[in-house]
């Protein structure tokens, strides 16, 4: 029998799959023979099988008699806990709904109201309008501005102009 | 796009399957089935199943009896918030262990950052030892025997507490819940390659702890 180098990590690994039965077939016998033919794969075997038994000596837990039930008690109320919330929820946004409705409505009256109903001038808007205003009557009379222009063409007159003669 | 449509029906054909053979190979998929559609009864039927084994794992996960109560709790609480989801992908086992493993290593995350005290390895709970338990100091039936054996288990507790946290979830679902490398890389997100490193770095680790108690 010859003693073969100290397992490699690669070789641990290998070892363990194998007590573990994730070896396939082939690398299963390759690692039965190295097991028969190496003392230190063997021992190492061994130390690992041992501390793997010994995980058997913690306490097993079993769970406390009411645990069902509890479990059931938990689910249920975290269901209702759930239903109110989503009611809640629900209660909020048709409240959000109803005062963002109110508040679109109140901006659209605020809006009309600004742009449609007529308001008192201010002094700034009589003394930029001042001179129309001094000449409201005479422009009462024409229709248009383009009629007033055309009166003061300087030639509209001129032939017909009987103290032009001479 | 006749093509398109035509892949999809495989697909769907396929996932449909396979939700079919698993809920007929694994009776706990049907149950879990009962469960998301509201059948009554169902849900107290799969904690009754379940608890034992939950409970158990969560106890070798965190070593505290009335914490790993309330993270099975917790665990059967996302079950059920989750039923509506619940898709026959796997075993049934394996979905809920995923569950029971992310509430764990959360748990197991927050208690480093804060300074607890754990309890001995022999804690049974406020009622103290349980019958099972004190059968096996009276078998020995010497003082001696029953020392041995707390004295094991503290060693025991305390090399599982050595190891880190996804060794520990590795060797507890390895080791108590009978599961293989690509189960356990299912329930924990890794390759079956990375668990198989795992399980080699926690399985040393264990020995090198147990040394003295292994003879």
């Amino acid at each position: 029998m010859t003693q073969e180098p100290r397992l490699s990590d690669d070789d641990r690994a290998e070892l363990i799959a194998y007590l573990d039965g994730e070896l396939d077939e082939a690398a299963a016998r390759a690692m039965e023979a190295r097991l028969g033919r190496d003392a230190a794969a063997r021992a190492e075997a061994d130390a690992l099988r041992r501390a793997w038994d010994l995980l058997d000596f913690l306490p097993h837990a079993e769970p406390s008699p009411s645990f069902t039930h509890r479990t059931l008690e938990r689910v249920t109320a975290r269901h209702a806990a759930a239903a109110t919330g989503m009611s809640r929820r629900r209660r909020w946004g048709a409240a959000a709904g109803w005062a963002a409705g109110l508040a679109a409505a109140a901006a659209a009256g605020f809006a009309a109201v600004t742009l449609l109903v007529p308001r008192e001038p201010t002094d700034d808007d009589l003394v930029r309008d001042l001179r129309v205003l001094e000449n409201k009557r005479l422009y009462e009379q024409v229709d248009s501005v383009e009629f007033l222009k055309a009166l003061d063409q300087p030639d509209l007159f001129g032939d017909d102009n009987p103290e032009a003669g001479g | 796009m006749e093509a398109d449509l035509a892949t999809r029906d495989v697909t769907v054909a396929a996932i449909g399957d396979t939700s079919a053979q698993l809920s007929l190979r694994d009776p706990d998929v049907r149950l879990m089935i009962a469960v998301r559609d509201d059948v009554p009864g169902a849900f107290e039927e799969l904690v009754e199943a379940y608890q034992h084994r939950l409970v158990g794992v969560m106890r070798h996960l965190i070593g505290n009896a009335s914490e790993a109560e309330d993270l099975a709790q917790e665990t059967f609480l996302r079950v059920y918030r989750a039923r509506k989801k619940y898709r026959a992908r796997c075993k049934f086992s394996t979905w809920l262990f995923t569950i029971a493993n992310n509430l764990a290593l959360n748990w197991l995350r927050g208690r480093q950052r804060k300074p607890t005290v754990s309890l001995p390895a022999h804690d049974s709970g406020p009622l103290g030892p349980r019958p099972a338990e004190q059968l096996v100091v009276a078998r020995d039936g010497s003082p001696s025997g029953g020392l041995r054996r707390e004295e094991l288990a503290d060693a025991v507790r305390r090399a599982v507490d050595g190891l880190n946290e996804r060794q520990r979830m590795a060797v507890v679902l390895n080791k108590f819940e009978d599961m293989n490398y690509a189960e356990i890389a299912e329930v924990m997100g890794l390759t079956t390659k990375a668990v198989k490193s795992l399980l080699n770095r926690a399985r040393t680790n264990l020995r090198e702890a147990l040394q003295g108690y292994a003879g």
